[in-house]
């Protein structure tokens, strides 16, 4: 058995709670020494992380593809059929697109499909069971800021919390700390209110919707752009609504909400240049109008590899109209 | 100790990190990863007692902390206590049990997964202050134990017997 000195043994714990303390202090305070620290660690880390990643994805996606097998079959069957009904939408919806698009310029409104994007892989999930997050394998040297919205074809996935130099951490919708402004029901929007993520849940919750708007089953929810100082741009929806609680007398109602992208399987992403989202130096940028900054933005940050890891024009998200900017009917197709 | 043992430490506290952060989150059991930097404090404390614990339980949860979201300093502090806390409970067995991998690793799991809710939601992470993350620590603790049985061999791999043996001449 190992014998020590009790007083040694007992100072040595002590000097590592204090300095645990005041590192956590420091930390939730924002000491910026530490924030840097921490990026540096994690960028000094990523090559490392890289190669383990590169070398078990296969064992990872062997294990998944035995736990998922059955589901696989089926989700394979109904792709197929969804795709022979998209293919006929396809052409009628690009028409309805161009058509929005040209409306909107007339109307001067900011719209996600006038969004530069940055394309981006997933490489891995959060460490943590507290938390749920997502790596990508883009980070500031690719334009990547802290705020930006990020999505895939289906819809919001998150929000890029921590920007490095070559990676940068997306918070999930379903992470108790996500919050988003939001429409219920396209034009003319049912009602607005947050959306947040609940702990461990695969649904959101909308809150501050008064107990008098008519919500149902099956409603889109998307992002409003609401605010002045919103997160998110207009029009990326968010999921559908699964349920509905009213209670007599109640003040708001309860609103559950399933998101369209399966957080579980999103591989590649796509994180947007929205201006109003992003802080630090790229705030001041950016100026005024969202629309016109987008298009300052990588060019001002002077990186080389901006160029070619962005996505220069549209997004394949949505022909969903924009509801709460202008506040008018006009909008729609 | 000797830097030999210094050297497997820190291996073991690296590979331990990589794969915590690369390979077990897509290895997850009913959405819960197990806590592998955790697991590899206790076996470190059990086999070279509080002292060494600690500490290596304070470089591991630094370590995962830079990739985590909540304070920095948060699991550090709980990897600690937790290594300090085993080490301690190490040194009043008389002999090792042959069931102690599982049962440190379960019950070391389930303390420190206990710990980092109640410490993190002091520190204002309130959202770990839930229903859900009393079911999280249970089915944590039950994966520690499995991962137990794999990291307590290599921590006697890391801190060899003669290395025991030359702490405990330690006046």
């Amino acid at each position: 058995m190992v014998v020590y000195r009790r007083g040694n043994r007992r100072s040595i714990i002590i000097l590592l709670v204090i300095t645990a303390i005041t590192l956590i202090t420091l930390d939730v305070r924002g000491s910026g020494p530490l924030t840097s620290l921490r990026g540096g660690a994690r960028d000094l880390f990523s090559p490392v992380a890289s190669v383990v990643n590169t070398i078990f994805s296969p064992v990872g996606d062997w294990l998944s593809g035995i736990r998922n097998a059955g589901s696989l079959n089926r989700e394979n069957d109904r792709l197929r059929s969804e795709l022979e009904e998209f293919q006929g939408q396809d052409a009628e919806e690009q028409i309805a697109a161009a058509e929005n698009a040209e409306l909107r310029r007339l109307l001067d409104l900011p719209y996600v499909e006038d969004a530069d994007a940055i394309a981006a892989r997933v490489v891995s999930g959060s460490p943590s069971n507290f938390e749920w997050t997502v790596m990508i394998d883009r980070g500031t040297s690719s334009g990547v800021l802290e705020g930006m919205p990020v999505v895939t074809g289906l819809g919001l996935v998150g929000r890029v919390v921590e920007a490095d130099n070559n990676r940068a951490t997306v918070l999930l919708l379903r992470d108790p700390l996500f919050g988003a402004d939001v429409a219920i029901g396209a034009e003319p929007a049912i009602a607005t209110g947050i959306a947040q993520g609940r702990t461990g849940e695969d649904t959101m919750t909308i809150d501050l919707v008064s107990n008098s708007a008519r919500v149902e089953e099956g409603d889109i929810v998307f992002t409003s752009g609401r605010e002045e100082e919103s997160r998110y741009p207009p029009g990326i929806p968010i999921g559908e609504v699964e349920s509905v609680v009213r209670y007599r007398g109640g003040i708001q109602q309860e609103i559950v909400v399933r998101p369209y992208v399966d957080l579980d399987s999103i591989e590649y992403v796509k994180v947007i240049r929205w201006p109003t989202g992003v802080t630090g130096d790229v705030d001041e940028e950016d100026e005024t109008d969202p629309a016109e900054g987008e298009g300052d933005e990588g060019e001002e940050e002077g990186d080389p590899e901006a160029p070619g890891s962005t996505t220069p024009t549209t997004l394949p998200l949505t022909t969903l109209p924009v509801t709460s900017t202008a506040g008018t009917g006009s909008d729609g197709e | 100790m000797t830097w030999n043992v210094r050297l497997r430490l820190l291996l073991l506290l690296v590979t331990t990190t990589v794969l915590q952060i690369t390979v077990f989150p897509d290895l997850r059991f009913f959405g819960i990863a197990p806590e592998l930097c955790l697991v590899a404090t206790i076996a470190v404390a059990f086999r070279a007692g509080s002292e060494v614990g600690a500490v290596y339980g304070f470089v591991a949860g630094l370590a995962i902390d830079i990739f985590l979201q909540t304070p920095l300093g948060l699991s550090a502090l709980t990897f600690a206590i937790v290594g300090y806390g085993v080490g301690f409970v190490q040194t009043g067995l008389s002999q090792t049990p042959r069931w102690a991998a599982p049962m440190f690793g379960g019950i070391g799991g389930l303390a420190g997964g206990a710990f980092f809710v109640v410490i993190g939601s002091l520190t204002g992470e309130e959202q770990l202050f839930a229903w859900r993350s009393v079911w999280v620590v249970l089915v944590a603790a039950i994966y520690d134990a499995v991962v137990a049985l794999a990291l307590f061999p290599i921590a006697r791999w890391a801190v060899p017997v003669d290395e025991l043996a030359g702490r405990a001449r330690m006046p």
